[in-house]
């Protein structure tokens, strides 16, 4: 939660700054342009480090522009609509949840059941067909049914055990989708093989096809989506569910003791949650045109991913699941390439970027902290040694790969894209243990300080019959 | 009689694995709040390491030792590196890096040992006619199963020995319980818990090189087996080693009595296996064996 974070920051430094007035953070009123160019930042700057990610993608540092790139972009803002739900039953409202895998592949499963006819409906198109835009809520209601049902053992179990029960909850769907006696609905374990989503004469009315790219279409479906959500969202935790989760993550009893329905707040937010994940479900299956049972993302790895993805771009951050799930998507993609060809800068150059970028960051941070440190008088040089690790690291795993290519004769390295990613998974959670924006909202704090009005003085007297110490 | 006596066992060898793995676990997890993610992986990569020494000619039980030695140094290496400096920032991003290493040593496996699946000879005799008959029936028990249960109640017996007769047991214990109050009174934590991720490594690799001979060797030998005790780990209680043993055993004869004799739900192994955990969960929400957390308000 942002305003946590904040709260945090601001409390750690509030004694040091009544102690000598410095030159860092610093103070500023509310909404005046520096509080704004504060708050902007700190979503402007991990966006447009991910846009260097996505031009790089695309030829301007050396790859190309293809269809399986604007599929990239489209999987990257589908993954984010997911990683939106995890966030608000994991980030929001503190519940630990690997199982979102599952309401992503019931989200497919009725994307394509649904436009494949398998089911009858009651009211709804000839031959009980649909149209892929109609499934999309039906996708919506179901999982949040589901996910009601789902949130309400949660309300008994805490932290690993409810994470690792809803991680069996995965496995469990998966089976069910595959069981050979539903076959009829889900086609069993060989799945359901349909059609892609093509765009509807709307979107062509408004240019919105994309050149006969069906990726590009995906891609403006999900991203316009993915702000709906975000909008969405951003607005239920300013109302009084939203606090409700907060009050939730941070103090249970407390907050039960201040009037919150536990039970209520949990099982519907789990609800909201799956709704918003099946969504994202409902997009992938009708990006891909079929599923099946072993679609890797529907299990573990869509349970890994989605959550890697919410720490990455930051926990309980609005913006966090769409940076971290672009973040993913591309990073794991270009350092899966690292082990494919020898050594190329130009090739390998997103992964130099992400570090470079980190760099910059932990060294610009490290400075300011220096210069506020001043009077806890703890000048450290872990800057310098946050710089030398993370040198090394980059010359590292281009040394480690010209010599393993060298010992392999050639050979393409099966393992070395992974080691890359997982190596950086292990740094990120190391250097930015709060996610990119999460991390960012701390760095802006420590630049600038919001000063808030001081309040008006009461002018009425006290009612009557109030309670007096 | 003879079929459900050879499936019994059948059940409790697998479950012996799971039970080992979960015991892994159930030692990290004390010690350090955390469940390793990575540990059936490292497990992996040790009995790549154990295939390589056998095929060097090392003997079996040499080189099972020695895996178990790498296994320790690994996760010993993973908590003094990786763990402990995130930690003290953020414990909800250890799991994120823990997650980074499930990920690079999976994939270290492949780039050392390549894709393809190797075999690992056992450390028992599995010739086609190296089983006995149980007494009284004709059940065929073969000494491969007797064998890994043997070595899950060896390691339980060392485990007690060493949790409850040695000083280091008793530091182990006393760090599980409260690390503040162990470091006051001059326990090095520290070393404590690289030696309880350490020991737990090197369980976690016996548990990889059991399993191995059975099944092929490749970098997805250990997901299945550690999903499911994962799910041991919580049945029995993340904070109970007997709860480890029991909810391992518990899921191994499930599993062989679910295939064995119920036909319809052969394919369904983990929704019984959701409803199970959901029942017992429910009524101990700690698992069976587990002490519920009380938190002073």
């Amino acid at each position: 939660m942002s305003d946590a974070i904040d709260d945090m920051a601001e409390a750690a430094e509030a004694p040091a700054a009544a102690a000598a007035p410095t030159k860092w953070p610093l103070r500023t009123p509310q909404y005046s342009p520096l509080h704004w160019a504060g708050r902007i930042s700190v979503i402007a700057l991990p966006l447009a480090w991910i846009f260097l990610m996505v031009l790089d993608k695309f030829g301007i540092f050396g790859g190309s522009w293809t269809t399986s790139g604007l599929g990239l972009v489209a999987d990257g803002f589908i993954i984010a609509i997911a990683v939106m739900g995890v966030n608000l039953i994991t980030g929001f409202t503190g519940q630990l949840s690997i199982g979102h895998a599952a309401f992503f592949a019931l989200g497919a499963y009725v994307g394509l059941v649904m436009t494949e006819g398998r089911v009858t409906t009651p009211f709804f198109g000839d031959d009980n067909i649909w149209s892929p835009g109609w499934t999309i809520p039906v996708a919506a209601l179901l999982c949040f049914l589901v996910g009601c049902a789902v949130g309400l053992p949660a309300l008994r179990l805490k932290g690993i055990y409810l994470a690792l029960t809803t991680l069996v909850f995965v496995e469990a769907t998966r089976s069910i989708l595959k069981y050979e006696k539903f076959e009829g609905v889900t086609g069993g374990a060989s799945g359901i093989k349909g059609n892609k989503y093509t765009p509807p004469e709307w979107a062509s009315a408004l240019g919105l096809e994309g050149r006969g790219d069906l990726n590009e279409w995906m891609i403006y479906l999900s991203l316009g989506l993915l702000l709906l959500i975000m909008l969405l969202v951003a607005g239920l935790m300013r109302s009084r569910i939203g606090r409700s989760m907060v009050a939730t993550r941070d103090n249970e009893l407390a907050a039960e003791v201040m009037g919150v329905n536990l039970s209520v707040v949990k099982s519907v937010v789990f609800g909201l949650s799956g709704a918003i994940t099946g969504v994202g479900g409902a997009l992938f299956g009708l990006k891909l045109g079929l599923v099946d049972g072993d679609v890797p993302i529907f299990g573990l790895l869509g349970a890994v991913t989605f959550l890697v993805a919410m720490v990455v771009g930051g926990a309980a951050q609005v913006w966090g699941p769409f940076v971290g799930a672009l973040f993913y998507v591309f990073v794991n993609e270009r350092a899966r390439s690292v082990g494919e060809a020898p050594a190329d800068f130009k090739r390998d150059f997103t992964i130099v970027l992400v570090i470079a970028v980190a760099a910059i960051v932990i060294l610009v941070s490290r400075y300011l902290s220096k210069n506020m440190d001043r009077i806890k008088g703890n000048v450290s040089n872990e800057g310098y040694r946050a710089v030398g690790i993370v040198v090394s690291a980059i010359v590292g795993i281009f040394v480690l790969q010209s010599v393993l290519l060298g010992i392999g004769d050639g050979r393409k390295l099966d393992g070395l894209g992974g080691v890359v990613f997982g190596v950086l998974l292990i740094l990120f959670a190391r250097f930015a243990p709060f996610g990119a924006v999460g991390t960012f909202r701390l760095q802006r704090n420590k630049l600038v300080q919001v000063v808030p009005k001081p309040p008006v003085a009461p002018t009425a007297a006290p009612v009557a019959g109030d309670p007096v110490d | 009689m003879s079929l459900f006596i050879q499936r019994m066992f059948d059940g409790l060898a697998e479950g012996s694995i799971y039970a080992l793995l979960a015991l892994a676990l159930v030692v990290i997890f004390r010690s350090t709040g955390q469940l390793n993610f990575a540990q059936g992986e490292i497990g992996t990569l040790c009995a790549f390491f154990a295939s390589t020494l056998t095929l060097s000619g090392v003997p079996v039980w040499l080189s099972i030792l020695l895996v178990m030695v790498i296994g320790f140094a690994i996760a010993a290496l993973v908590e003094r590196v990786v763990v402990r400096p995130i930690e003290d920032r953020n414990p909800g991003a250890v799991i994120v890096a823990l997650i980074g290493v499930f990920l690079a040593v999976n994939q270290l496996s492949a780039m050392f040992w390549g894709v393809d699946a190797r075999a690992l000879p056992s450390l028992f005799p599995t010739d086609a006619d190296s089983f006995f008959r149980f007494p009284g029936t004709d059940a065929a028990i073969r000494y491969e199963r007797v064998g890994i249960i043997g070595v899950l109640i060896v390691m339980l017996i060392l485990l007690y020995l060493l949790f409850n007769k040695t000083k280091i047991g008793l530091a182990m214990r006393a760090v599980a319980n409260n690390q503040e109050s162990s470091n006051l009174v001059g326990i090095r934590v520290g070393n404590i818990l690289i030696l309880g991720w350490g020991l737990a490594g090197a369980i976690g690799a016996l548990a990889a090189v059991m399993l191995a001979p059975s099944a092929a060797l490749s970098g997805t030998l250990m997901l299945g087996p550690f999903l499911l005790a994962s799910v041991a780990a919580v049945l029995g209680g993340l904070d109970s080693p007997v709860g480890a043993v029991v909810g391992g055993l518990l899921i191994g004869l499930l599993k062989a009595f679910l295939i064995g004799y119920v036909d319809f739900l052969s394919d369904m192994l983990f929704p019984v296996i959701l409803v199970v955990l959901l029942g017992v969960l429910l009524l101990r929400p700690a698992g069976l064996f587990g002490t519920e957390k009380v938190v002073r308000v």
